[in-house]
């Protein structure tokens, strides 16, 4: 990308030439696709680091004197398994990983809209990584990952490090979201109306604005906390004028929506693949895609859901749990919509597609229990305990991570050109859906019985249901050595996959795996929705690989 | 092109049959539910601990009922519409896109349940807001890492122990000194947050006599695992014995002390030799328990390096790798009895003083009986 190239008139035709040294093609590459991978590699070695420390947190609470580590270490072990989880896993994997690979192929387009922007954001990750883990060096966070000050404000130094990370993520993945935000309203191939986008844009659509919109007031939150921590700007501090919900208003102002914005795009690959597996179209298109925006903008108007014991006027907490209440409906529509999409389908069990049907199971379960944590009275009982533990990594895991396996599956062959054994595949399902619920469903008893969040010790009546969920989540553990089994088995033994292995009908699926270099040397249009199966394919022009409707299923 | 497959007839094999079982283990769950007490599990000690369960009990009702139609669904939809080996493979499944009654449905059902919760949670909101709660107000301050309890006819906060009389209304008002604290009840089914220049106020009326835990909810450092407190639900009598064995034991109210402001480190300068007072005689058995309530937060009793916040405390007179306090001062009796007064900052932290800790005059003579008593 040396020079500015002025003769991007005719854009079609335009096409840069591919780059041949190995830094500019794989390191600072500018191509979505390779971004991508990037994304996923380091994520999937973030999550690696951030499930260990959640087997030292189940190690220290096999025993309710605890005793594997201090409780300094214990404190700073949580908080940063649960802000790697958060900041550096799960967001990046959905819209960095996911959202680069996937979305501007759906859409027909070559790439991003500002591959430049793309490449910077992406950077940000191993920088914020490094940070966040090096905080052990010097003493890491140890007030949770919702760091509420005025202790935070008294955290070790590594709380610091910790603000300095965050933030570059929340840079990071606003930048990420102007970027999708403008390739989805700019770029998208002709013909290709917005009701005519596959329900995974529609998802990376909302959850762009999301990502626009609340990631500042994060920033901002982060920015306060740094400078009282290091110039003494009383934000914060209560004692010296400061006010400690401060923090939490604009904490929950980003984290609500951070949700949304962890959930949506999970919710965006389950609906791509059930159509795939069922053969037939998404039930409710129209009412799946708008849910998606619909739980958007309520979701902005529900943060305090999170505070209501932190103190406010009683009456402000009503239309706080009214919204969150409401937000159930469109969630409910989704989820209502998948299962009417079974009816008459002809459904193939493959891995992508398990582990869909796992999300809707668990995420219904998290989603229930959400509205349990709505209701102010109820929620007086159960805040601050192992309860909202369960809730959050019923949807966190049970949902967000659930989708991003199934997305692994899924999207795997485009990837890289070779299929994964769909044995293996289906057992890590299985491990990974038995450990999930052994460790997590006791944590609903726990809470409800007394045990709170946060301790490295416990009340000797809860260790059974302790070494329950620890044993759950050693299974878990073992579950994801047999996914990067998979892994190696595809890279060096697994078959070649064809363009379309799974017989799906979205534009990803209609070039070679892996795509090309600059993906559509000429630009399809698009006459309709691409669900119809049996149909012939609803695109026109191009340099398409039709997918011979004879060839034999990957996953038989 | 592809074969369209195609239920036999209706709506499809089992659908009926599926939907009978469902609503059945539905109508089971919610009927076993309604007749479960929760009090069982865990016991009811005041009194909008029931209406909360009330609506904890509904809210699972509802949400039982989901997940039985939706798992119960999944699971058949799935079973009943798999391929199976010797089907066509290049069969697909029925075209529907919609049907516009049917998706109607899928909107107006939540709404319709959303509702109902949103009509009863606001119900039960609105009883808690009414709870009377003037009878008796107490003040409960979080500390790192134990509770303060202020009474108005006590000049001294009571620590760690809620005493409360039956059947009678109390306000609890929360606060904190330092960081924030959680102030839960689970027996009572209650939690404020104790935010620090903040106070939240919780109401109720106590029911049942008992001891219950007061657990903290929001992380607020070190040891705080170990911030539990008590509440002693009592007889009106017993309280009223109890409140007057409180104030019996202050002695009468000094007139500056009550106004003076909490002095902590300031008029101790580290490690100078100021007046101690002569040590009373104490008991170390006493000592042991005031430990147990008021130092086993920070101190252990095993040697200095067995630190939780402050150092252990097991051999502060016979350890000769620290023949001196932390103050500089020769380890004494006299010399501990002077920490435990003044409190110390140095470079391990912040030793509170005895008006932070809580402590009598008593209780000092014990706890240094006590712990000269651990270096024997
Ligand atoms: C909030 C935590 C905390 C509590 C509660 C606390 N201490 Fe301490 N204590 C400390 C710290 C920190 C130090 C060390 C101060 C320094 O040198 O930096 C200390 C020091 C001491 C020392 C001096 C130890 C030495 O080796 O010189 C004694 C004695 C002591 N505490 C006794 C007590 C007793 C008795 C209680 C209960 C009434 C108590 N402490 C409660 C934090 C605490
Ligand atoms: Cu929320
Ligand atoms: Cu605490």
């Amino acid at each position: 990308m040396a020079v500015a190239a002025p003769a991007h008139a005719n854009y079609h035709d335009h096409i840069h030439p591919e780059p041949t040294n190995f830094v500019q093609k794989y390191i600072f590459s500018l191509d979505h696709k390779i971004i991508g991978i990037q994304y996923f590699i380091t994520t999937f070695i973030f999550y690696c680091i951030a499930g260990l420390l959640a087997e030292v947190i189940r190690v220290q609470l096999l025993h309710p004197t605890g005793g594997f580590v201090s409780n300094e270490v214990y404190n700073q072990v949580y908080s940063v398994h649960g802000s790697a989880m958060v900041w550096l896993v799960i967001i990046p994997m959905l819209t960095g990983g996911f959202g680069n690979f996937v979305m501007p192929l759906m859409i027909g387009a070559r790439d991003v809209a500002f591959p430049w922007l793309n490449m910077a954001s992406f950077w940000m990750f191993p920088v914020a990584g490094a940070l966040l883990f090096s905080s052990f060096l010097v003493g890491a966070p140890e007030a949770g990952w919702t760091e509420y000050p005025p202790i935070s404000l008294q955290g070790p130094p590594g709380t610091s490090l910790w603000c300095m990370a965050i933030f570059l993520v929340g840079v990071s993945s606003t930048l990420t979201g102007i970027n999708f935000l403008v390739t989805i309203m700019k770029m998208r191939a002709p013909g290709m109306t917005l009701t005519r986008m596959p329900l995974f844009v529609w998802a990376q659509l909302a959850t762009a604005m999301l990502s626009m919109v609340a990631t500042t007031a994060l920033a901002g939150a982060l920015l306060a906390l740094f400078l009282e921590r290091t110039f003494g700007v009383p934000f914060y501090d209560p004692s010296k004028g400061g006010s400690p919900l401060l923090w939490q208003h604009m904490f929950w102002f980003y984290s609500h929506p951070a949700v949304y914005i962890m959930i949506l795009p999970a919710f965006g690959i389950v609906s791509e693949i059930l159509p795939t597996f069922t053969r037939k179209p998404l039930f409710g298109y129209k009412a799946v895609a708008f849910s998606s925006v619909g739980i958007a903008l309520v979701g902005f108007m529900v943060w305090a859901h999170h505070m209501f014991t932190s103190g406010m006027v009683p009456w402000l907490t009503l239309p706080f749990m009214i919204l969150t209440f409401f937000v159930a409906v469109p969630t409910g529509v989704k989820v209502l919509a998948w299962i009417a999409t079974l009816w008459g389908g002809r459904i193939r069990f493959t891995a992508a597609m398990l582990f869909s049907l796992g999300l809707i199971a668990t995420f219904t379960l998290g989603g229930i229990t959400g509205v349990f944590l709505a209701a102010v009275p109820a929620d007086l009982h159960e805040h601050g305990t192992y309860f909202v533990v369960a809730h959050f990594h019923y949807v966190l895991f049970g949902g967000s991570v659930f989708g991003i396996f199934a997305g692994m599956y899924f999207w795997w062959p485009k990837m890289t050109g070779k299929l994964m054994s769909e044995r293996l595949a289906v057992a890590h399902f299985w491990a990974t859906f038995i450990g999930f619920n052994l460790t997590f469903f006791p944590m609903h008893w726990l809470g409800l019985m007394g045990m709170p969040r946060r301790v490295p010790i416990y009340d000797q009546q809860f260790q059974s249901l302790n070494v329950l969920a620890s044993i759950g989540s050693f299974i878990l553990a073992l579950s994801t050595l047999l996914f990067f089994a998979n892994v190696a088995y595809s890279l060096t033994k697994g078959k070649k996959a064809s363009s379309d292995p799974w017989g799906a009908r979205t534009l990803e699926w209609m070039i070679s795996s892996p795509p090309p270099y600059y993906n559509f040397k000429k630009i399809p249009s698009v006459l309709a929705l691409p669900y119809d199966f049996g149909e012939p394919l609803p695109y026109v022009g191009g340099d398409l690989i039709r997918p011979n409707p004879q060839s034999k299923f990957a996953g038989e | 092109m592809a074969k369209q497959f195609a239920p036999k007839k209706g709506i499809g094999p089992g659908f009926w049959p599926v939907t009978v079982l469902l609503t059945a283990l539905s109508v089971a769950w919610v009927v076993w539910l309604g007749r479960t007490d929760f009090a069982t599990f865990l016991p009811e000690a005041a009194v909008p601990a029931d209406q909360i369960d009330s609506l904890f009990k509904m809210l699972a009702q509802m949400g039982g009922v989901v997940f039985i139609f939706v798992f119960g669904f999944l699971i058949y939809l799935s079973f009943a519409y798999r391929v199976r080996s010797g089907d066509d493979v290049h069969a697909i499944g029925v075209q529907m896109h919609d049907a516009p009654s049917l998706e109607l449905g899928f909107w107006i059902v939540p709404t319709i349940m959303v509702c109902f919760i949103s009509w009863v949670s606001v119900q039960i909101w609105y009883g808690l807001q009414q709870s009377p709660g003037n009878a008796l107000t107490v003040e409960a301050v979080g500390h790192q890492f134990f509770y303060d309890f202020r009474y108005p006819t006590l000049w001294k906060p009571v620590s760690q122990e809620l005493h409360l009389p039956l059947n009678e209304p109390v306000t609890v008002k929360v606060t904190s000194s330092d960081v924030i604290h959680g102030f839960w009840a689970p027996e009572i089914r209650l939690k404020a947050d104790m935010v620090p220049g903040l106070v939240n106020t919780l109401r109720f009326t106590p029911t049942r006599p008992g001891t219950y835990r007061i657990v903290c909810t929001e992380f607020c450092g070190v040891a705080h695992g170990s911030m539990i407190g008590k509440i002693v639900i009592e007889p009106k009598a017993t309280f009223k014995s109890w409140l007057a064995a409180q104030a019996h034991a202050e002695g009468p109210a000094p007139v500056v002390a009550a106004a003076a402001p909490m002095v902590a480190n300031a008029t101790h300068p580290g490690g100078g030799s100021a007046a101690v007072a002569p040590v009373a005689q104490g008991d170390a058995t006493a000592g042991k328990v005031v430990f147990a309530a008021h130092c086993s937060s920070c101190h252990s009793v095993g040697g200095f390096d067995e630190k939780l916040v402050g150092p252990g405390l097991g051999h502060l007179l016979n350890d000769p790798a620290h023949p001196a306090l932390v103050t500089g001062e020769k380890a004494s009796a006299a010399a501990i009895a002077h920490i435990l007064h003044t409190g110390y900052t140095g470079p391990i932290g912040m030793m509170p003083n005895q008006q932070q800790n809580a402590i009598s005059e008593a209780d000092i003579a014990n706890l240094t009986a006590y712990l000269v008593s651990l270096s024997k």
